[in-house]
């Protein structure tokens, strides 16, 4: 008995009674209400993502409604979702603020970059509604996970502490390995989705391995204790230099792996190849925005200390991403894998604007990657609206783009133009936005590798002039009859054509956006 | 570097027992047991079918389905009892947030369930 009650007595008190105490519930009510605000957004995607699960594990396993298939309601529902959380994110009140402890930052670049990805999964879900059913997909689990990838991207923009950002990357990744093996009769799918699973989780560990050896030395994880370290920071002093530099080379490496750069780019033309088209558009699309602005704001506070060393690296793995995607392009005859390999070129470009390390550069950074977006929306609706009743189930090549222009005019237009402006020329967004990069990197005085990257792109245009050529001077004899095209497809390819155009006219709007995006960087 | 060794030292103590523990319970089970070795106890334990056998060959995902329950379900297990522990300390946002994640594990658990992965046949 005497045991007994020195165990109670060594026992924390804890009364229930104390926790439904109104006063209590109050003060915790005001204490959080701007935190919680900050936050709602994701609390609402989070919420939404768990009624859908429950909804549909017990409406698909149902034998009163006959075992339904969901996967185009569900495909309606996440559309207005992503709707929804797209204005519950543009109705914030509050600036900027550091919320839970400092682990989330809200400031205009989030508020941006949330937007986007919220916009670009919204357009993504819509192109690949019909593919999603013609592939066979039947799984309701398919857009779970593509909305807990959104909601891993809206939780790695926000991230302001090395813990939370590694979560975030997690989650979004995990969801993406999913997506990419998620046809489970195809041994190609299956296949991708394990190489980008293998290779991931090497990335991730690479990454945590970087951040604990950087715990280990500045022993805080939090953003603004790195800056506060190493803005005063003398490096002649300081005699953990050079470790903080590996480590910070071990973090930049696990990015550069994620966002498909070049030395680190081998799984890109095979899981972009073999998983279903409707998840190689969401992670060919969507995820970069997210990866590019977290990577930004967590090197900006170092570069101030480690500049020298990391822009060495920066510059190499921007050439060698140009350079790859380029020359390797030239061979592929899959539609899907030249895709892969311009988008390792692009990230080069994307590089290079980092590299220029100042305000211009980081605008045009995001400009570039908007605009990118926009016309990797135009590419794939097209890809995915290439189908005759005999090709449908294969993976598209070259030559099914030929002599498109006799068959169907109108998507013959908005390839070629959307082509011209990956390829950057004049009268399109796309020259613009690699106008402002060369400009900014010139600026900074990157002439040799400005040199470099311009050469380069030469031998680029010559593979997307190869494919305009496909379209519009390989007639075939007999020319097969397409499939008629999905509305939602032909307006996304309409509206990201139209933008092409004006953001070159009047590119003012956008670079408001991405102005405002950059300064919060610097 | 120095300076943050002695952070360390805790957990040089917690691996220095734990590498005793596990010398006294094999050690104590080796000299102290009893034992006749015959051809079922020396094979190796695995569970459900034969380690060593030719790698293509159709085997039961349903062990690992279980297994990887068994590790989410108990990693909950694992959060809980911190949380019980240092109930005191933490404010009733610790306890909610505890609470939302129970409710989310169980509405996993509903998805387990009517998916038939708990069902053996």
């Amino acid at each position: 008995m005497n045991f007994l009650l020195s165990l109670t007595a060594v026992l924390p008190t804890f009364d229930l009674r104390e926790l439904f105490d109104i006063n209590e519930v109050m003060d915790f009510a005001l204490l959080h209400q701007n935190h919680f605000k900050m936050i709602l957004p994701e609390v609402f995607l989070a919420t939404s993502v768990l009624v859908i699960t429950l909804h549909s594990s017990l409406l698909a396993t149902s034998r009163h409604f006959g075992f339904p298939l969901l996967v185009q309601n569900l495909n309606k529902l996440c559309l207005l979702i992503l709707v929804l959380t797209i204005l519950l994110v543009q109705n914030n009140s509050l600036v900027c603020m550091l919320t839970y402890q400092n682990i989330f930052i809200f400031d205009s670049l989030t508020l941006n970059a949330k937007q986007i990805i919220l916009l670009s999964s919204f357009f993504c879900l819509l192109i690949s509604e019909n593919i999603i059913l013609k592939q066979q997909i039947n799984n309701f689990e398919y857009f779970i996970l593509i909305l807990c990838a959104v909601l891993g991207l809206m939780f790695l923009v926000s991230s302001y502490d090395m813990i939370s950002l590694y979560l975030a990357i997690e989650m979004q990744s995990l969801c993406l390995y999913v997506l990419a093996a998620s046809k489970k009769d195809s041994s190609f799918s299956t296949e991708a989705g394990l190489k980008y699973f293998i290779l991931g989780s090497f990335s991730s560990a690479l990454l945590l391995f970087g951040i604990s050896i950087l715990y280990g030395c500045v022993g805080t994880t939090n953003f603004d204790n790195f800056y506060l370290f190493f803005s005063e920071l003398d490096l002649e002093t300081f005699i953990l230099g050079s470790i903080v530099e590996k480590a910070l080379l071990c973090v930049a490496v696990a990015f550069f792996f994620k966002i498909a750069a070049a030395p680190f780019h081998m799984w890109v033309p095979d899981v972009y190849e073999g998983s279903p088209t409707s998840s190689t558009i969401f992670f060919a699309v969507v995820p970069k925005i997210a990866l590019f602005s977290i990577f930004l704001r967590l090197f900006q506070v170092t570069l101030g200390v480690f500049g020298e060393s990391f822009l060495l690296v920066l510059i190499f793995v921007s050439i060698s991403s140009v350079l790859v995607g380029s020359f390797a392009a030239l061979r592929q005859k899959k539609l899907k894998r030249l895709l892969a390999y311009s988008s390792v070129s692009h990230v080069g470009y994307l590089l290079l604007a980092f590299s220029a390390n100042s305000l211009e550069g980081t605008q045009s950074l995001f400009f570039y990657l908007v605009v990118y977006m926009i016309t990797n929306f135009c590419l794939w609706s097209i890809v995915v609206s290439l189908n005759t009743s005999a090709n449908e189930e294969k993976s598209k090549t070259l030559a099914d783009l030929a002599s498109i222009s006799n068959i169907n005019p109108i998507l013959g237009f908005t390839g070629v133009m959307s082509i011209f402006s990956l390829a950057g020329v004049p009268p399109l967004a796309g020259f613009f936005a690699k106008m402002q990069i060369f400009i900014s990197a010139l600026s900074s005085s990157l002439f040799f590798v400005s040199l470099v990257i311009i050469l380069s792109s030469v031998v680029a245009s010559f593979y997307y002039i190869r494919l305009i050529k496909t379209m519009y001077f390989e007639i075939k004899k007999n020319n097969p009859f397409f499939l008629q095209v999905n509305t939602f497809c032909s307006s996304t390819m309409g509206l990201g054509l139209l933008l092409l155009f004006l953001l070159f006219i009047n590119p003012g709007l956008l670079y408001l956006v991405t102005q405002n995006m950059a300064l919060c960087l610097f | 570097m120095f300076f943050l060794l002695d952070e360390y030292y805790p957990i040089l103590l917690l691996l220095f027992v734990s590498i005793g523990l596990a010398l006294i319970i094999l050690g104590a089970s080796y000299f102290l047991g009893v034992q006749k070795p015959d051809t079922e106890k020396l094979s190796v334990y695995e569970c459900g079918f034969d380690p060593y056998e030719d790698a293509r060959n159709k085997f039961d995902v349903r062990f690992y389905l279980v297994a990887i329950l068994f590790v989410i379900f108990d990693l909950e297990a694992m959060f809980l009892f911190p949380w019980a522990v240092s109930l005191g300390q933490i404010s009733s946002m610790g306890f909610w947030t505890m609470i939302d994640f129970l409710f989310e594990l169980g509405i996993g658990f509903v998805y387990v369930w009517k998916m038939g992965a708990l069902e053996w046949e």
